[in-house]
């Protein structure tokens, strides 16, 4: 039951993204819908830039292993106007971030979702502008 | 269960491409918010105003306007019909991904006017001898259209927004346009033209929150014949203003194959 909840909200996430928007460029061509992943870890790096911003997150496996992934998200006017600032989720925060992994490389993703250190779902413009 | 589940997927999937797209009231537990400015609430019969000259007032920041591909505001088959066989071959030939936009390239004089929020400037505001659009997104950059009665230049070398001068027929603003580069897309569909485009736009405020803009597209270069195709362009609220935004600053559009 919960992975066909889990099937149906990235169904969800993906009917969201489906729409067509007048988008710097197409997500479906650098990242895979096929690909829904869910990573926990610790910001490392905020870009605060255009044509879009992109959160470095730690993520450490049960093994120990460290990756550093870059998740891409909407403009920083996108993302002010909807009431985010560059401090909103700065380094060193605890964050759960599901998206869609590259098509290339799996760990350059795009954010779906964004949850704070409390599980505070935070809202995600679209790759609007 | 499983049937609801498999019922709810299907559903979604057949509409996903007809949905408007999701606001943020839709999104309940978020800070929510709109991508681009918020929407003007005025009364759309509020008349539109005028500037002390008379002139129609477009001054505002709007959004919209120039980002629709060409083929979706033309009937099915029609673009097909229009273009000369080289012309057929390169939109055929081209990947979206070669869009010059993604790179951070100006959009060229109809996507300037596109997804991202613009402001339109007329200056002075009594006799305007110029008019600006300045645009937010992509490359950061403005098109000035002359309106101090002054002719094209007899062979200006092509630019990405060419040489524009404007005129008002009546409540319209009319802009013609020559000078033109080949090196931008017309839009994201990969439309493509020659040195020898010559754009005709009207500008006319429908409404108070309203700005529509009909361009007479005519390329002998790559169109048989001149066609017309119609934007719509959307108010802001009085405080909305456009915001910095540089394409160029971190674009890793070019290094998605990369780790």
């Amino acid at each position: 039951m919960r992975m066909k909840l889990g099937i149906l909200s990235a169904g969800l996430a993906v009917l969201c993204l489906a729409v067509p928007i007048a988008a710097h460029h197409s997500w479906t061509a650098e990242y895979d819908a096929k690909k829904p992943v869910t990573v926990k870890g610790v910001v490392t790096k905020v870009e605060w830039t255009n044509p879009h911003t992109h959160f470095y997150i730690d993520s450490t496996d049960q093994s120990g292993k460290v990756t550093n992934w870059n998740f891409e998200m909407a403009s920083t006017p996108a993302l002010e106007r909807s009431g985010w600032s560059r401090k909103t989720l700065p380094v060193g925060t605890q964050v759960t971030v599901s998206g869609f992994g590259g098509r290339s490389v799996l760990e350059k993703a795009i954010v779906t979702s964004f949850k704070g250190p409390d599980g505070k779902e935070f809202f995600v413009p679209k790759l609007g502008n | 269960m499983k049937r609801i589940l498999i019922a709810a997927i299907t559903v979604i999937g057949l509409t996903a491409p007809f949905l408007a797209r999701p606001h943020a009231q839709d999104l309940p537990r978020r800070l929510g918010g709109e991508n681009g400015p918020k929407k003007s609430a005025e009364a759309p019969t509020r008349p539109v105003p005028k500037l002390a000259d008379g002139t129609a007032d477009l001054s505002g920041v709007w959004t919209g306007g120039g980002d629709t591909p060409i083929p979706r505001l033309l009937k099915k088959g029609e673009l097909d019909s229009l273009l000369l066989p080289w012309a057929k071959q390169k939109m055929a030939s081209q990947k979206e991904a070669d869009d010059p936009y993604f790179y951070c390239m100006p959009g060229g004089p109809l996507r300037i006017t596109g997804g991202f929020a613009w402001r339109l400037i007329q200056h002075p505001t009594e006799h305007a001898t110029h008019v600006f659009m300045l645009q937010e997104g992509n490359a950061h950059s403005f098109r000035q259209i002359f309106m101090d009665g002054r002719k094209h230049p007899e062979d200006p070398s092509p630019t990405w927004y060419g040489h524009s001068i404007g005129h008002w027929e009546g409540p319209t603003l009319v802009v013609d346009t020559i000078g033109l580069n080949d090196k931008f897309w017309l839009d994201s569909a990969g439309t493509p033209h020659t040195e020898k485009l010559h754009l005709v736009e009207r500008y006319t405020r429908t409404d108070y929150n309203t700005l529509r803009r009909v361009v007479t597209i005519d390329d002998p270069g790559t169109f048989t014949k001149p066609f017309d195709v119609t934007y719509t362009a959307k108010l802001g609220t009085p405080d909305s203003e456009i915001i910095e935004y540089f394409c160029i600053e971190n674009n890793q559009w070019g290094d998605r194959d990369k780790k």
